[in-house]
């Protein structure tokens, strides 16, 4: 038996799928504009090459905004040069892609604070100024939240 | 054990926020070909869910399945399942044993009667009374029909769960079984593979917890958001099939360029599974891109297969028609697929719209 040879697949090239993603992102885009109406496109369930991927990106290049979601694993989210256009990504297991998105929106939902969130954090803080004032203060729910 | 805090409480207990569930969901969304704009109803659904009670039975198995689950990897977006459900009995994993650990077993399903889910790894043996396994002094057969009686589902993991596997293979001395074969009175889903991908594990349990109902199942009783499609169809190789290049050994030139390995016995074409998209290791590869031909483990029987280095021409005619026939096939199959993509967003869509009235 001869021994098998590991080919990847990231050396098929451009496949021609960025042209009509860009388009489709486009039209996203102007109905942003016009209607108001967010969308999404999954990048990973679409049959991209490293190269399609590199060109894409490239293509929309980088905005304003870099941020890094650190909850879960990490995360990062970037505003592309086209205002409206937004690249998620998360991170999985050995730092894998693990979801990429392209949002079209004005602010990615990651990017918000949650109601119930914030509505902790009212109390949260009260507490934790209480704390502060009385010499009572603990650092053990700063330290879990960022674990 | 389960108890009454929602997911969204658990986590913000230990100081996660609500971002995780919008992760998780994205995720989620996107392993089980789901539209990207539902992340959102997802999310809130997940986060007001009850943690899921799981009692998961091993029987005759490798547990193979239980390690595709449970890869160590360090703590991650994946393993936040392991926060949405509650697993009460697993007697690989947990530590106690003995009459400890079937009590914990008795406990979660007197706890949780008409809403747990038993998980099943491996076959049953019914060949003599069932006398060829048995835990703590049980038979499988009588663990499982005592386990399930009360089950809200059954999700039976791994192909010889789903199908018998190599338990069943020829000549099966011990009589296994599907879990089909017996439980017929649940919700059965079947998540075939030797082992199966962890994605497709840990997605159809989030599906379930999200929607409280079980995903799209095609005719074999496995979610088609992971086994509508073949191998084949999503193999990066397959432009070579439909030119007709074939690697004739696993080191010749063709093989070295990346060509077709269906004379080298690829069962790619008849196995349905999501191998060739998700694949394995956190997405590092999958036996294909290794240069290995699929043995199509998630099919029924694939051990008596006729061989794994037969191609499937062999049983079929000669390999050139066999090949031409097959490249015509997989372009009917091409476009079967996308209708069926299309049909799934479509059913889905439909559930959302319900889901979010609800929320």
């Amino acid at each position: 038996m001869t021994q098998p040879i590991a080919t990847g697949c990231g050396a098929l090239g451009h496949t021609g799928l960025t042209r009509p993603l860009l388009r489709e992102i486009a039209t996203l885009l102007k109905r942003l504009v016009e209607e108001g109406k967010t969308d999404a496109i999954d990048l990973r369930s679409l049959p991209m090459s490293e190269a399609d991927r590199n060109e894409l990106e490239t293509t929309l290049g980088r905005g304003e905004i870099h941020a890094n979601v650190m909850v879960a694993g990490d995360s990062e989210v970037w505003e592309t040069f086209y205002p409206g256009v937004w690249w998620v990504r998360h991170f999985g297991a050995n730092h894998q892609i693990a979801s990429e998105s392209i949002l079209i929106t004005d602010v990615p939902d990651i990017l918000k604070s949650d109601a119930a969130d914030i509505k902790r954090a009212a109390v949260r803080l009260d507490v934790d100024l209480i704390e502060k004032e009385t010499g009572t203060e603990k650092t053990s729910d700063r330290e879990n939240a960022h674990e | 054990m389960s108890d009454d805090a929602t997911l969204g409480d658990m986590l913000a207990k230990r100081g996660v926020s609500r971002r995780a569930f919008l992760k998780y969901a994205a995720y989620t969304a996107s392993i089980m070909a789901l539209p990207a704009t539902s992340t959102k109803v997802i999310a809130q659904a997940l986060a007001k869910a009850r943690r899921q009670s799981v009692i998961w039975l091993s029987f005759q198995e490798c547990t193979g399945c239980t390690e595709s689950l449970t890869r160590s990897f360090s703590p991650t977006l994946e393993d936040l399942i392991f926060d949405f459900i509650s697993l009460d009995y697993h007697h690989t994993l947990q530590a106690v044993s003995g009459d400890a650990a079937e009590n914990a077993r008795h406990t979660a399903m007197a706890e949780n009667k008409g809403k747990y889910i038993v998980v099943v790894d491996g076959s049953v043996p019914i060949k003599d009374d069932g006398i060829y396994s048995t835990i703590a002094g049980m038979t499988n057969l009588d663990m499982l029909n005592e386990t399930v009686k009360d089950a809200f589902a059954v999700v039976s993991v791994g192909t010889c769960a789903a199908f018998g596997g190599i338990p069943r293979a020829k000549p099966n001395p011990t009589g296994a079984v599907a879990i089909s074969e017996i439980i017929k009175d649940k919700p059965l889903i079947n998540i075939s593979g030797c082992p199966p991908i962890p994605e497709a594990i840990t997605g159809t349990l989030s599906y379930v917890l999200s929607f409280g109902k079980i995903p799209e199942l095609d005719h074999l009783g496995r979610p088609k958001a992971f086994f509508g499609e073949t191998i084949h169809d999503r193999c990066y190789r397959r432009p070579f099939y439909e030119r007709g290049m074939f690697a004739k050994s696993f080191d010749d030139e063709g093989a070295r360029n990346g060509w077709c390995l269906y004379e080298l016995g690829c069962k790619g074409p008849v196995a349905y599974n999501t191998c060739a998209t998700l694949k394995w290791n956190g997405g590092t590869s999958f036996p294909i891109q290794s240069g290995h031909g699929c043995l199509g483990c998630s099919e029924p029987d694939f051990w008596d297969m006729g061989g794994f280095y037969k191609p499937l021409s062999t049983s079929l005619g000669s390999v050139g028609t066999a090949a031409a026939a097959a490249a015509a096939a997989g372009a009917i199959v091409g476009a079967g697929s996308a209708m069926l993509a299309r049909r799934h967003q479509e059913n889905y869509l439909k559930d959302l719209a319900d889901k979010d009235e609800e929320i």
